[in-house]
């Protein structure tokens, strides 16, 4: 116990004389009142660094790990203090909750950081006695409050000796909040109760029961800081132990359950047999949700080798072929990372259809990611080669070549082409009004565009501007796109209103 | 530690925000070499909270609030722990690593962000230190995720899905969030005007930017830019802000546009950046053009001058053998140029306007074979016109120059008639194709392709 020299002056310097007959008060048992009297201090200056925790925690001999220290100096920080409970209760429960810890070798297990203030120990517990059923009371242990008040007076501790003027205007002003936002902490405590061996068997109870009532209060008030509230984070992977091929999907809201799970060779199974199925029923409801279920399997047993892709490239294949963008991009998504891990399966194809995708939602800055990713053997690669001809296509504007590539479409792409080749249709067509005159023959839009036949020319026309642009002369129809005026150009940009698709990045 | 002390009460004393955020970077400065190693050698763990009071705040000298010492030894307790980190990193010490370097030092970030929000009420005036940490937090994180991410410690969580692309840019991730909450502190400041911490709102945003960039979600960007907007009428105008916040913010907004593809808000932005370019900073004066040279590509059709750049000899290398090409018609020598360059054109996001000056090249050529084409004869007494009529074979020869024309090359008719209309969608060329006679009529009175003189 040493103080440094320079103390001395800075206590002098204490503008706040209320310090000085407390040191004078015979009434307490010199060195510990001392002590405490000297940190109580709100001498602005020095306060912070004479809290040694050396000094402050009693029994000196044992080495304090930093975390039991830092808790010592948050007890006296002068914003913890607490009105109604004075200096003395606060160390004596600090020392008991130190010395319980230290003898029990609880030092390293406590979580100081959590772990409640000894002043906040004190005010539940005091709370707890008074047993009073009212919650508001326990929302709001302000010190000035007439509730407060009266709770001291009731309690029957004759504690008026202790409680000082500058405490009270101390804590008045600025303690009220953080006193209520310390209490959740209280919720971690029953940890260090049931390390309580040296406590009264009464006490024990009675803390107990505070304990109870405290979470009861709480619950009440806001929801119950459960364990759920920080999951523990990764238990690593599950081992699935279901043995039934199929399996409804749900989405998981707390760790799996391995009997629900099925091990990758059940999995296989299921995978031939939903192969079958939807080759049989073609119930596309069913196989979405089977092979979601098959991909959180999957998961949770961290399962990732090339029958995840496998599983992966066929659920994105009949998403694609259903035209449910969806699910597909968050297969394509997956499957970027798996393929990037270099686990087989066809990333070239993927590729192409990313790009294309890409073209459909029309997002440039992942057009760019994708097209970084394309490595100059990809270009080599037939599919990756036609989508990036289309996408410079459309780039350009280029339509006749736009269209011979969509007639021309490897792998499963045409589904993703149909998706936008109406919206591409549009925009061509305003380019043709306004660049001929005074007509063209519909045998060339059919043509230009990739129409099945006149007719279809004809209605798509028809469907998406007026009839009257059509007009038959010398035997054949003609698109009178000297009269077409803004009429595509309207419905360009009706088509290429935003494109929404759940579950896109 | 008796330096570093010293630093921050001087700086603290002549209330200079910048003098105190050099207290709080770490790295040794040329004339304090050691500063890091003296600050850690003054205490040890036991006596921290203690030392570091008596350091920063004993005596007259310094009139600081209760409170918002504590808060000031928090944070330099914090930033103890990390140039601790740092130290034993420098000297290969066992245990030390570059991921607890960053978990040390978001301490003091979060320190930091507690000093200014809590009732400490650290003045806004120091907000440069709150950069400083900021700054220093991202290239911690960055050096973190290069390190840890060997080690793809995955969390999966209950997730449905395997992939988690993420886990490489995790604690740049983390980063971003702690980043985010500069952000916020500096634009929910309710405090008058001339202490608040709103004047940090463009430093602190620049560094998000930065982060989001990096982590590749620019789409966040725009969340931060709505917020911005929302209070824009709280806000001190632009012009009050010092330039070198300006500047940047405003290049980011505009390479945000950029990348929406909404290249006329880009180049308002951008411009604006480059017109307030400190004249000495060749760096930024350089990213800035990467981006304002396509989008003035692609808004006026006018390509980089050779006086703009010349100083600049990357954005040479990057730009010139393009826009010769689009200035001559070559297009296949564009093709070229583009499939060259398109590595580092991808890579800075400017592939895909560029690629639009493949129009600027066409119209370009097709202008040439207009010129070619001569005049009409002249009519008694009146100046001869250009000819304006002009058959779509003599389009498709001039795309066939270069191509080494065999049957295999040989240009579609109805591709150039494509390419033709689509110059004259565009407004490149004036006129229409009558297709049954197979010509091209151009607009007379010399405006057969706009703003070319012809």
């Amino acid at each position: 116990m040493s103080f440094a020299p320079w103390r001395a002056t800075a206590s002098a310097s204490n503008p706040t004389p209320a310090a000085y007959p407390s040191t004078a008060t015979p009434a307490y048992i010199p060195v510990q009142a001392r002590r405490s009297l000297a940190y109580n201090k709100p001498t602005p200056a020095t306060n912070g660094a004479d809290m040694t925790p050396a000094d402050a925690t009693p029994p000196p001999r044992v080495q304090f790990p930093p975390a039991v220290r830092s808790y010592v100096q948050r007890c006296f920080a002068p914003e913890n203090k607490m009105a109604s409970v004075t200096a003395q209760e606060m160390q004596e429960k600090l020392k008991f909750v130190i010395t319980d810890a230290a003898e029990n070798n609880k030092l390293n297990t406590i979580d100081w950081e959590r772990l409640a203030l000894p002043q906040v120990m004190v005010q539940n517990e005091r709370n707890k006695i008074l047993a009073n059923p009212n919650v508001s009371n326990w929302g709001m242990p302000s010190p000035s409050s007439p509730v407060d008040a009266s709770r001291k007076r009731k309690s029957g501790l004759n504690q008026d000796a202790e409680t000082h003027p500058w405490t009270k205007a101390n804590n008045n002003t600025r303690n009220r909040f953080e006193d209520r936002i310390t209490h959740p902490s209280t919720e971690k405590r029953p940890r260090m109760t049931t390390d309580d061996s040296s406590k009264s068997k009464a006490n024990l109870e009675m803390r107990k029961k505070r304990f109870e009532g405290a979470g009861a209060n709480y619950g009440s008030a806001s929801p119950v800081p459960s364990p759920a509230r920080s999951p523990p984070v990764d238990q690593g992977p599950v081992i699935g132990r279901c043995q039934t091929l199929e399996k409804k999907y749900f989405r998981l809201t707390s760790a799996p359950n391995p009997d629900t799970v099925r091990p990758l060779s059940v999995l296989k199974n299921t995978l031939d047999l939903l192969k079958r199925k939807w080759k049989q029923e073609g119930n596309y409801g069913y196989i979405c949700d089977q092979f979601k279920s098959l991909r959180q399997d999957l998961t949770v047993q961290h399962i990732r080798n090339e029958f995840t892709v496998i599983v992966y490239e066929i659920h994105a294949r009949i998403a694609l072929e259903k035209g449910d963008l969806g699910e597909y991009n968050q297969c394509q998504t997956q499957l970027r990372v798996l393929y990037a891990a270099q686990l087989g399966g066809h990333p070239t194809e993927f590729k192409a259809y990313r790009i294309l995708y890409f073209i459909y939602t029309r997002n440039w800055t992942a057009m760019n990611d994708a097209l970084a990713d394309v490595t100059a053997d990809d270009r080599q690669d037939l599919a990756v080669k036609h989508a990036l001809d289309v996408r410079s296509a459309l780039a350009l504007g280029n339509y006749h070549r736009f269209f011979q590539l969509y007639l021309d479409t490897p792998n499963m792409g045409a589904y993703l082409m149909d998706m936008f080749v109406d919206r591409e249709r549009l925009t061509a067509l305003a380019v043709i009004c306004r660049a001929y005159k005074p007509d063209v023959n519909i045998r060339f839009i059919t043509e230009e565009l990739g129409f099945e036949s006149d007719e279809q020319t004809a209605r798509f026309i028809i469907e998406n501007s007026s009839a009257e642009l059509l007009e038959e002369k010398n035997g054949s129809v003609r698109l009178l796109t000297g009269k077409a005026g803004l009429l595509f150009e309207q419905a360009k940009a009706a088509a290429h209103a935003v494109v929404d698709i759940k579950g896109q990045i | 530690m008796s330096t570093l002390a010293g630093e921050f009460k001087s700086a603290y004393s002549a209330g200079s925000g910048d003098a105190l955020a050099a207290v709080f970077t770490p790295i040794g400065t040329q004339n304090k070499p050691y500063r890091l190693q003296s600050f850690y050698d003054f205490t040890n763990a036991a006596s921290l909270q203690k030392d570091l009071s008596f350091a920063l705040f004993h005596g007259k000298s310094l009139k600081v609030p209760r409170a918002e010492q504590t808060a000031w030894v928090d944070i330099f307790a914090a930033y103890w722990e990390a140039v601790g980190e740092l130290l034993k990193y420098e000297q290969d010490w066992p245990g030390a690593s570059l991921v607890a370097i960053f978990t040390a030092w978001k301490k003091v970030a979060n320190a930091l962000i507690r000093g200014y929000s809590s009732s400490a009420g650290i003045p806004a005036w120091t907000l440069p230190c709150l950069y400083t940490v900021g700054k220093y937090l991202r290239t911690f994180a960055i050096n973190a995720d290069i390190k840890a991410a060997p080690q793809g410690a995955s969390s999966f969580g209950f997730q449905d899905d395997v992939a988690a692309d993420i886990e490489k840019n995790a604690h740049l991730e983390e980063a971003a969030r702690i980043i985010n909450r500069m952000f916020t502190l500096c634009l929910s400041d309710r405090a008058p005007m001339e202490e608040s911490r709103k004047w940090g709102i463009y430093q602190t945003t620049n560094l998000i930017f930065k982060t989001y960039f990096r982590i590749n979600s620019v789409g966040l960007t725009k969340n931060l830019l709505r917020a911005i907007n929302a209070q824009s009428a709280d806000l001190p105008p632009l012009e009050a802000f010092p330039k070198s916040h300006i500047v940047t913010f405003e290049y980011y907004v505009g390479v945000i546009h950029f990348l929406d593809e909404n290249y006329a808000e880009a180049e308002k932005h951008l411009a604006t950046a480059w017109s307030m370019c400190h004249r000495g900073a060749s760096k930024n004066r350089e990213l800035i053009l990467t981006y304002l040279i396509p989008c003035h590509l692609v808004t006026t059709h006018t390509l980089p001058s050779d006086q703009l750049l010349a100083p600049f000899p990357r954005l040479e290398k990057l730009f010139r053998p393009l826009s010769n090409c689009i200035r001559k018609g070559d297009l296949v020598g564009f093709d070229k140029a583009m499939s060259a360059g398109e590595e580092e054109f991808v890579k800075r996001r400017i592939y895909l306007p560029l690629e639009r000056g493949r129009d600027i090249a066409l119209r370009n050529l097709f202008r040439k074979v207009f010129i070619v084409g001569g005049f009409e004869e002249a009519k008694e007494g009146q100046t001869s016109l250009r000819r304006t009529r002009v058959p779509v074979v003599e389009f498709a020869a001039a795309l066939r120059i270069g191509t080494h024309a065999t049957g295999r090359t040989r240009i579609d008719m109805d591709e150039v008639e494509c390419l033709l209309s689509n110059l004259i969608y565009k407004g490149l060329m004036k006129g229409y194709i009558a297709r049954e006679r197979g010509i091209v009529v151009l607009s007379k009175n010399n405006s057969a392709f706009p703003g070319t003189g012809v």
